[in-house]
């Protein structure tokens, strides 16, 4: 048995929409492949050892959390890129998003800046793009369907070419409501809009990081585990979009 | 000068009620739309026919039972009033009721009126009547879909009732409405609970609000009631709690609900310290409008929880309780009363994703479900239904509870079927907005067959 342990990044500031569900899901999992999970909540001000941490998640807020958690990721920000270079898992919902690109243009013209760790920028435009979506990823090879919820009045848009979103749009808006992309994948660092939240309904992705994360503690688990109810709660989704 | 139009809407409204109820619908939205199409002036006019004054309450939780509350108050009195009803809080509902309680020439007097009005729907309505208070309950998270963000509804109605000259009366225990004299500028009332034997020191995961909403800082609790509602501070600002012009003292949640409030003893039949914030809320507006205590006293003593919060019915020689529950904080009062039970139960939960009910069902994550694993020997079964019967049954699995024990049936007559089946001694009927008549008339049908 080895011991997970997972950053839950500002959980009082960044937690709408029940984004904290991806936690929970992950560590039920864990403990039911026979692992040890703990999830570590990060406050601001407070030191994070990325050495000692196997993944690290964050979730949207209100812009006047947003800006707070920002002059607080800043100041570590270095840190976190290089870790995410090397292939940590993260998990950056909806605000946590958009904070990884350059800025943030918001309904009032303010522009705030973000972490810049990829060429992408968002733009508060008018109307909220809100609803359950439906999108189709590419995930360790395969392609799979991933449904959430989305709620979201800042569109984003990817400058750097190179850059891969998460999957494609088949139903609902994604980061933009044009061009039918949905998030961000980059190594094991995945950027989504999705709520739901998003990784009970899609063990797939749960799946992917568990294994992310379990390779990089060099252990192999291979064993599956029954997920009737997860996929009776996805088809509802997908059927409800057909 | 005599209206054909209004004339024409009135007969309308009343004509869709009257049908709506033969078809043993709710008869609440659509009347009031359609007149108002015909004549739109109508709930403007209408409104004129209150001779005494007009309430209006707003807030997340407790609307409908803290309306109810006052309204047994007003009529314990004698006086006549239109009180919109339960959740048809929209424009619409509330033309409804003054459709209702109008003669068709829409020149009959009321006392009263008290009108509960949905959080984005206050802006529109103060276009139209003027009320004499405001009464704010709290703000949870609900339905976040439908506006955005909790910060967007609170500075809906803040910004509202700039201006307008109107009273507030406000939760001094929510700090989201600590701020209201100087962000409105208007007079503010406040009622809260001082320290009670069920406060703790820390709280769940899913407050909405632990900054200080003016200068952002972390703000300090020295206890809280339940949710993000007690006695805060910030260290930074040194903003804190609003002085209390109400207070709720020696609260007692034990075989219902019983505080003081000065020399008035309260006492009720309803349950939880949701509740007791409800009551303390309608005893405020009363006293305030000038309502005697003992009236007050006597309403509030003798009020029946209404659908949903708590009814009763007996199938089968069994308890049976049906509740709505519509947000995190609604469904961890629920779970907590649920939990209190020393009977063995039946537990059964329809989740629907409605407009009503919230499109995104999210929140269900937010709720400490975990709660129910810890006595999880005393539950038979959790049978899930609605329309979202799969993301509730996930939620229960992933919150520790036995999967076998777990059943998902969309249907809500089967489901509901399927959980009386059980053998627990007490069942709960738990379900979101959209589930609650439907829900309840199939309960009401297998009481009296």
């Amino acid at each position: 048995m080895a011991k997970f342990v997972i950053a839950h990044m500002y959980p009082d500031l960044m937690n709408l929409y029940g984004d904290r569900g991806n936690l929970i899901c992950l560590q039920k999992r864990l403990e039911w492949l026979g692992q040890e999970c703990e999830i570590r909540k990060c406050f601001l001000g407070d030191q994070v050892d990325l050495g000692k941490t196997d993944m690290f998640f964050m979730g949207g807020g209100s812009d006047r959390e947003q800006e707070l958690v920002f002059q607080d990721l800043r100041t570590r920000s270095e840190e976190l890129w290089q870790a995410v270079q090397d292939g940590l898992p993260g998990l950056c919902i909806c605000g946590a998003y958009q904070l990884l690109g350059e800025f943030y243009k918001a309904a009032d013209g303010t522009i705030m800046p973000g972490l810049a760790f990829f060429g992408l920028h968002t733009v508060a435009e008018p109307g909220r793009l809100i609803g359950n979506i439906l999108i189709e990823a590419e995930i360790d090879g395969s392609p799979s369907s991933i449904v959430g919820f989305e709620n979201h009045g800042g569109r984003t848009y990817f400058d750097d070419p190179e850059l891969k979103p998460l999957g494609k749009v088949l139903r609902g808006f994604g980061n933009n409501g044009k061009d039918k992309t949905e998030g961000l994948l980059y190594r094991n660092l995945v950027g989504s809009y999705l709520h739901g939240p998003l990784l009970p309904k899609n063990p797939v992705l749960a799946d992917f990081f568990i294994h992310a994360m379990a390779e990089r503690k060099r252990i192999s688990i291979d064993v599956r585990l029954d997920d009737g109810i997860e996929t009776i709660a996805h088809q509802q989704v997908e059927k409800m979009l057909a | 000068m005599f209206k054909i139009r209004k004339l024409l809407a009135l007969v309308t409204g009343k004509a869709l009620i009257a049908l709506s109820r033969a078809l043993g619908g709710q008869g609440t939205n659509l009347p009031g739309r359609l007149a108002s199409f015909i004549y739109p002036p109508l709930l403007s006019e209408l409104s004129r026919n209150i001779t005494g004054a007009c309430f209006m309450v707003t807030g997340t939780n407790g609307k409908t039972t803290t309306c109810n509350l006052a309204a047994a108050i007003i009529r314990e009195q004698g006086f006549s009033i239109v009180h919109n009803q339960a959740g048809a809080n929209m424009l619409a509902g509330i033309t409804t009721a003054f459709i209702q309680n109008s003669d068709l020439l829409g020149q009959r007097t009321h006392d009263y009126a008290l009108l509960e009005t949905d959080e984005a729907n206050v802006a529109p309505l103060l276009q139209i009547i003027k009320p004499r208070y405001i009464l704010i309950t709290n703000f949870f998270r609900d339905q976040l879909d439908r506006y955005g963000e909790l910060d967007i509804t609170v500075k809906l109605i803040s910004s509202a009732v700039k201006g307008t000259g109107i009273e507030l009366i406000l939760n001094a225990d929510d700090p989201l409405q600590s701020n209201w004299p100087s962000l409105t500028g208007l007079k503010c009332l406040y009622y809260g609970f001082d320290h009670t034997a069920y406060d703790n020191l820390d709280s769940a995961d899913s407050r909405e609000c632990r900054y200080c909403m003016l200068c952002g800082h972390e703000l300090e609790y020295s206890y809280y009631h339940y949710a993000q509602l007690g006695r805060f501070q910030c260290p930074h600002c040194g903003h804190h709690n609003q002085q209390l012009d109400y207070v709720g003292s020696e609260l007692s949640l034990e075989d219902g609900i019983a505080f003081k409030i000065g020399d008035l003893h309260l006492e009720s039949r309803l349950q939880g310290f949701y509740n007791a914030y409800n009551i303390l809320a309608a005893a405020t507006l009363a006293l305030e409008s000038g309502f005697g205590k003992d009236i007050i006293k006597r309403a509030i003593a003798s009020h029946q929880p209404a659908a949903g919060r708590m009814e009763n019915f007996i199938i089968g020689g069994k308890q049976v309780f049906l509740i709505l529950v519509k947000n995190p904080t609604g469904f961890d009062q629920s779970l907590a009363m649920l939990t209190g039970d020393i009977h063995t139960k039946n537990i059964f939960m329809a989740l629907n994703d409605n407009a009503a009910d919230g499109r995104d069902i999210s929140w269900i994550w937010d709720t400490q479900v975990e709660l129910l694993a810890r006595s999880e020997e005393k539950i038979t079964g959790l049978i899930c239904s609605g329309q979202r019967s799969g993301d509730m049954a996930l939620r229960f699995k992933y919150a520790g509870l036995d999967t076998s024990k777990i059943v998902i049936e969309p249907y809500l007559r089967k489901a509901i079927e399927r959980t009386l089946g059980l053998e627990g001694q007490v069942t709960y009927i738990l379900c979101t907005y959209t589930a609650l008549f439907a829900c309840r008339k199939i309960l009401l049908r297998l009481r009296d067959r």
